[in-house]
């Protein structure tokens, strides 16, 4: 009897761990996170700031959460993106009161374009999914 | 008191002269392309977008008296243009269905939100106001317009 019990008991153990680890992973994981990772270092540096859930900037939070972004609906994310590449072109964001104390958060023109070609190519992948 | 009635007086001839510079009125005729042409809309949608939305955002703005006066005009004015830049649902036939995708999101969202109808438009009409339940319904409405918007995006 001790023969089988044994593995039996090694198996359980193999897999309730498998489980538990898995369950961890799944529930860590901030909307961010889901950004790609050029993406995701720019957001970082230049927009997340202001535009996470904590942000005491109420009008920032309320406008792009970053930390939420991965729950909205498929139709909010699309208009979150063109809004995102609207005010990226016409270089409203990030805004210039906060540039001027913070001159090194700005965007390159490279970074700038890298976000835009995100939210263009991050919605076509939506309309077609 | 003559200080007094020497003020009185130059602000009552500065109103005067204001209302000579009262901005213009710009209004249409519904064309094909209202919204209202374009789409099938319920009563009840229809009903809240007269009520609340269309005196900024459509070129069928209804004026009340006080639009003729300065400053009001001025203020009036201002939020109008405003919101037909932003928004102009006369123009719906010209849109495409991207940016109808995208209008009609964010107009569920503003109502949401609380941001639309302005506050001052509010103070003026206060029925414009959306109940929680009007706002479910307006939603919902845009939920399901934005459906079949995607699917025909998507052919």
């Amino acid at each position: 009897m001790k023969r089988f019990i044994y593995p039996a008991f090694f198996i359980m153990l193999f897999i309730s761990g498998i489980i538990i680890t898995n369950s961890f992973t799944t529930v860590q994981k901030p909307g961010k996170d889901k950004l790609p990772e050029n993406v995701k270092s720019i957001v970082d540096k230049s927009c997340f700031g202001c535009h996470n859930s904590e942000s005491t900037n109420d009008d920032a939070k309320e406008a792009l959460d970053f930390n939420t972004f991965n729950e909205l609906r498929k139709v909010r994310k699309i208009t979150k993106l063109k809004e995102i590449g609207e005010t990226l072109t016409e270089g409203e964001m990030p805004p210039k009161k906060f540039l001027e104390k913070f001159p090194e958060k700005n965007l390159t023109d490279e970074e700038r374009q890298a976000l835009i070609t995100w939210t263009k190519s991050e919605t076509d992948r939506l309309i077609k999914n | 008191m003559k200080w007094f009635i020497r003020i009185l007086l130059i602000l009552v001839v500065i109103f005067i002269i204001l209302q000579f510079f009262r901005p213009e009125r710009i209004t249409e005729e519904i064309t094909a392309d209202h919204i209202f042409e374009q789409e099938d809309i319920p009563e009840e949608i229809r009903s809240l977008l007269v009520k609340s939305c269309l005196d900024c955002h459509s070129m069928q703005t209804r004026y009340l008296w006080y639009h003729r006066i300065m400053p009001a005009s001025y203020l009036v004015n201002n939020h109008i243009t405003g919101g037909r830049e932003d928004l102009n649902l006369s123009y719906w036939g010209k849109m495409e269905q991207m940016q109808k995708l995208t209008a009609l999101d964010k107009m569920c969202e503003e109502v949401e939100n609380g941001n639309m109808p302005l506050k001052s438009y509010l103070l003026l009409h206060p029925g414009a106001k959306f109940s929680d339940e009007e706002k479910e319904i307006f939603c919902n409405w845009i939920e399901n317009m934005n459906e079949s918007i995607l699917i025909q995006m998507i052919e």
